[in-house]
């Protein structure tokens, strides 16, 4: 049971938070930024801008370019082959087929050239393929044949999924961790280095009562501001939400307890505000790249991927992915599940090995 | 009546930058200090006048020896200990979004108890600042609320941390109103200061430490007598700065 005085101080702690105008406006000005300027540019992937040189000149290679503007997924420009290499050396355009001349019906097969700069293309093998693909449809348009086989993909989970679905759960965990490590750990420095907290253990608090106090202020803080985002995304920009917004709040919770037990960890470590910095950055920063919370990890170098899966704020972001967009609860454990479960375990106990609790007066 | 028994108190530190050697920076000391008395802790910086009070407040872990505050030994019950006392520390920060009013209902609370606030303020002057914030005071009415803020439980011992230093002379006066008060109140009063002036003027008993040791406690016309060097030619009468300088020494003090 909660005492009066942890009550009263938790309320301390959220006063003050609410007074704190500027923080909170800071807090909240990244991730709303973030899904302005998102909604702002649509979200869907600019056309491939491809340059043709058409050698040939004649009306299948101008049918040949008339199809390929057509598709949506390239934007053609046609031109000769030295301004169009200029252009690609620039970076305006992602690649060039060359048509060569023998391209006629009479020919068997004519080979076309695909000119890029590897080096500033990351999916070449996506470009390669789509590329492939929209030539085998243009011949047979060209030719008037029927495909002999298509292929339909259907998405068994029936739902269209868009980078914003993709975004919301990472960018909640990212700012819970924030808020989390900031409320224990910079807290704790700060009001050790003021002499607030040997004032308070003057009168006869206990550590815990400090640190429950704390918790609870830090939580409520967490679930409104995630609040402001989350409701954000689901009123405004309408994100899939398939799981139950109880497990979400819950997920929420669970994540800001392993983060605020690392931010004790670090408030005890680090005596200074200089020194906790650079050691909590050192600890988010990574994070931030590897935990999947602007891309999936599956994007990353293979090396990486099976560490990057397990760090804190991957198993969070992906426990709040499998919830919103997969309709996973609380009570389905899989991986990531368990995955928060352990690590909530583990910064528990690094937390209360590493918690001076004399010095936490002194 | 005693009400603080301090018998062969220590407490060692690491000595900075130089491994695993220790100092003693309390070096057993042992006092009484009756109940409803003043009693002054008089000595130069790094004497142990600050440990030996964290010790008896149960902010800091005593090595050895015993500290008894009402009967109740510091380092079984620091907790029920803190009940009875009040406590002004040295530093005096708060949390700056939080006004004196707001502050003073928090402090009350962490002892379980509620207090008027304002009948607090009004004790130490202060009652037309309850909706400033601490950074907004001035040093003297910093200590004065430091004060009120001890005061929430209704201590039977308070503690005072140089209470006086940095304020100047009004600032200085006042407080010792407010002190001599709370001591005619029914209040025993523990403070430490390097000011003479304060010593003689505010305590009933003087205890002067130096190097972690207690050289010296009585009165302070008693230790006038005994250690003020004999009157010159020149008709000037020793005080207790004499006494001061003449047991620690005259070189300076970090």
């Amino acid at each position: 049971m909660l005492t009066e005085a942890q009550i009263h101080l938790a309320l301390v702690f959220l006063k003050m938070f609410l007074r704190d105008i500027q923080s909170m406006i800071f807090n909240l000005f990244f991730p709303m930024a973030f899904i302005t300027v998102f909604i702002f540019t649509g979200g869907e992937p600019d056309p491939i801008k491809i340059g043709i040189v058409d050698k040939a000149s004649n009306q299948l290679s101008k049918s040949f370019s008339l199809l390929l503007d057509e598709d949506t997924n390239f934007d053609v420009l046609e031109g000769l082959e030295t301004e169009l290499s200029n252009k690609l050396v620039e970076g305006e355009l992602v690649a060039i087929i060359e048509i060569p001349d023998q391209f006629d019906y009479a020919y068997e097969t004519a080979e076309l050239k695909l000119i890029l700069d590897a080096s500033q293309v990351r999916q070449l093998d996506g470009i390669k393929d789509s590329i492939e693909k929209t030539l085998l449809s243009i011949e047979r348009e060209l030719r008037g044949t029927e495909a002999m086989f298509s292929l339909e993909i259907v998405d068994m989970k029936a739902r269209p999924q868009r980078y914003i679905d993709f975004l919301i759960p990472g960018l909640l965990a990212f700012m819970l961790m924030n808020l989390s490590i900031a409320g224990s750990g910079f807290n704790l420095v700060e009001y050790r280095r003021r002499g607030i907290l040997k004032r308070l253990f003057v009168t006869p608090i206990r550590p815990k009562d400090f640190i429950i106090s704390i918790v609870l202020a830090r939580l409520m803080i967490v679930l409104i501001q995630l609040s402001v985002v989350l409701w954000f995304a689901l009123l405004i920009l309408d994100i899939q939400l398939i799981g139950g917004l109880l497990s979400i709040y819950g997920m929420i919770a669970l994540g800001s307890l392993i983060f605020l037990c690392f931010g004790f960890c670090f408030g005890s470590i680090a005596k200074t505000q200089e020194a906790i910095r650079p050691l909590v950055t050192s600890f988010t920063f990574p994070q931030l790249i590897l935990s999947g919370v602007f891309f999936p990890i599956s994007s990353l170098p293979e090396m990486i991927q099976p560490v990057a899966q397990f760090l804190p704020l991957s198993v969070i972001a992906s426990s709040l992915r499998g919830i919103a967009n997969d309709g996973l609860s609380l009570l389905s454990f899989d991986q990531n599940l368990i995955g928060v479960l352990v690590w909530l375990i583990l910064s528990f106990f690094l937390a209360t090995r590493y918690f001076v609790w004399r010095d936490v007066a002194g | 009546m005693t009400i603080i028994e301090v018998r062969d108190l220590k407490k060692a530190y690491f000595l900075p930058g130089k491994g695993k050697e220790k100092f003693n920076a309390v070096d057993g000391i042992s006092f009484d200090i009756l109940s409803r008395e003043i009693y002054g802790i008089l000595g130069p910086n790094g004497a142990g006048k600050t440990t030996t009070l964290e010790m008896l407040e149960g902010l800091k872990e005593i090595d050895d020896g015993t500290a008894l505050i009402d009967g109740i030994d510091v380092s079984i019950d620091p907790y029920n200990v803190k009940k009875l006392i009040g406590v002004q520390l040295q530093s005096n920060e708060y949390f700056d979004k939080l006004n004196l009013s707001e502050l003073l209902t928090l402090f009350s609370k962490l002892y379980s108890t509620n207090v008027d606030a304002s009948k607090l303020l009004d004790q130490v002057d202060l009652l037309n600042k309850a909706q400033s914030k601490t950074q907004h005071l001035s040093g003297g009415q910093r200590q004065r609320f430091s004060i009120a803020c001890a005061l929430v439980n209704s201590p039977k011992i308070l503690f005072l941390d140089e209470p006086t230093t940095g304020l100047d002379p009004q600032a200085k006066r006042n407080l010792w109103r407010l002190v001599k008060d709370l001591n005619s109140s029914g209040m025993t009063i523990v403070l430490t200061t390097h000011n003479m002036e304060e010593a003689e003027y505010l305590c009933d008993r003087i205890a002067i430490m130096d190097k972690g040791r207690l050289i010296a406690e009585d009165t302070p016309s008693a230790l006038i007598e005994k250690y003020a060097p004999e009157p010159s030619d020149i008709p000037v009468t020793g005080n207790i700065e004499d006494v001061f300088l003449n047991l620690t020494g005259h070189s300076l003090r970090d």
